[in-house]
């Protein structure tokens, strides 16, 4: 299945633009080569995208190449947050701590 | 394998063979692995290989529920079930002599994998402080596109109490770990009567890979102390971060992609380019390509089991239901999803580990 609006950056990673979503305050970048874009599901996209638009995001919300949905931010998924304007999120460790 | 799963408490809701009191178990939750050393499982110079000594300062035990004490007491030294397992495997391919010698690790060489977590507690956690953040988006007027965002200022007493709830979680993780490490050496002490240093169980490392740290990172140039939320995403920090043993200093932090029963996991090492484009992290392992829903349909009239034993893995589980959920094809290949961080560079292949033998729960 190929996801609308993504874009290629190189062999390794795509791109969710910041434009790909209302309210993203950074883009999103998943590590995937051509063959495990293929397996992305729309949902695990759309939580990198929805991670973007929270405050005090610094740099891109990531992903990575194992990346599936979860609850909340994708299972596969890195974010960092700025100390003093960021936030913290039980969803963003998830269930299974450590 | 028949002594590993005897000695080895698996299974979804399994009860292990620790008993903990109320001094005890707070002692456990601010110390993590050097409490489980210091209560005679396994040996100090395991705490220097594993992520932040195993151990997570600014853990705080009073803000731990009732709920999550009692999911959590009987737990510890328990492997649980789902995707976690103990493997027995062997070495069948190096990619990075270097790194390999360092890490001790050679072509043939047996290997122990454990992928476990803080089991109930660490979901009873989690639980909790969903509940709390729910009312703290509310207060904050925090616009979410999806609630399941739920969280709170950093700086709020509802994240604070979160974060240091969280660092009892993820040191019952590593005391739990390092106890399950401990009964596994003592179960080749009983089948091959040599004790763990004849026999080179020495830990190569212990990482988790779904936590929030606080960690310093150079972002457009200039250091920033952040929050990073790994979610299914191991650190892998490269050479030289001080936050290193000193034997692995020269090559990077060793990574363990645990993939599924049937194909292979996969040691790697952290680099600098991890830590300039994600944060130095990288993968978790295969990744689900089936929901378990899915995989037990896809299974109906096999028998996992004797497909594991037609390619040389016995396994040891304690549910049907366990092992159609785990089978490969539920799972992307661990070889293209470890190609890909490779050839990203955020991370560096260093061997191939085949399993032999698995104990599921």
């Amino acid at each position: 299945m190929t996801i609308e609006g993504l874009k290629r950056i190189d062999e390794n990673r795509i791109e969710i633009p910041k434009d790909y979503k209302a309210g993203m305050k950074t883009n999103g970048i998943i590590f995937v080569d051509s063959a495990l874009e293929k397996a992305l599901e729309a949902g695990s996209v759309a939580q990198v995208a929805n991670v973007a638009t929270l405050p005090g995001i610094v740099g891109s919300s990531l992903a990575m190449p194992d990346i599936h949905t979860g609850y909340g931010f994708a299972i596969g998924g890195v974010a960092a947050f700025d100390l003093k304007e960021g936030i913290i999120s039980p969803g963003g460790v998830g269930y299974d701590i450590n | 394998m028949e002594v590993l799963h005897s000695e080895i408490p698996s299974g979804v809701g399994s009860k292990g063979k620790i008993r903990l009191g109320p001094e005890s178990e707070r002692k456990l939750l601010l110390k993590g692995a050097r409490w489980a050393v210091e209560e005679g499982y396994g040996d100090i110079s395991d705490l220097e290989r594993i992520e932040s000594g195993g151990c997570i300062e600014g853990a705080n035990p009073d803000l731990i529920s009732q709920k999550a004490y009692e999911r959590g007491r009987a737990q510890q030294g328990t492997l649980g079930s789902g995707n976690h397992f103990l493997e027995i495997q062997y070495v069948d391919e190096i990619y990075d002599e270097k790194s390999a010698n360092a890490l001790g690790l050679f072509e043939g060489q047996v290997t122990v994998m454990i992928h476990t977590g803080s089991r109930g507690f660490g979901h009873q956690v989690c639980t909790d402080f969903l509940e709390v953040m729910e009312r703290a988006v509310k207060k904050y007027n925090i616009e979410l596109p999806d609630k399941e965002l739920a969280c709170a200022p950093f700086n709020s007493s509802e994240a604070q109490d979160y974060l240091a709830a969280m660092r009892a979680a993820a040191n019952y993780a590593w005391a739990n770990r390092q106890c399950i490490m401990h009964w596994t050496r003592e179960a080749f002490l009983r089948v091959f009567m040599a004790a763990p240093k004849e026999l080179g169980m020495s830990l190569i490392y212990d990482v988790a890979h779904n936590i929030a740290k606080i960690e310093e990172h150079v972002v457009h140039g200039k250091k920033m102390k952040l929050i990073v939320h790994r979610k299914g995403a191991t650190r892998a920090f490269p050479p030289g971060h001080l936050e290193l043993p000193d034997i692995y200093k020269h090559i990077g932090q060793p990574v363990l992609i645990p993939g599924d029963m049937g194909r292979a996991s996969v040691v790697l090492i952290g680099t600098e380019k991890a830590m300039s484009e994600t944060f130095g992290s990288t993968c978790h392992g295969a990744g689900r390509v089936m929901s378990r829903h899915q995989a037990i349909r896809q299974a109906k009239g096999r028998s996992i089991y004797r497909e594991m034993e037609d390619k040389g893995i016995i396994v040891r589980s304690a549910g049907r239901e366990t092992l159609a959920e785990e089978m490969s094809e539920a799972y992307k290949d661990i070889a293209n999803v470890v190609d890909v961080v490779h050839n990203a560079g955020i991370s560096k292949k260093v061997a191939r580990l085949r399993p032999m033998g698995v104990v599921k729960g």
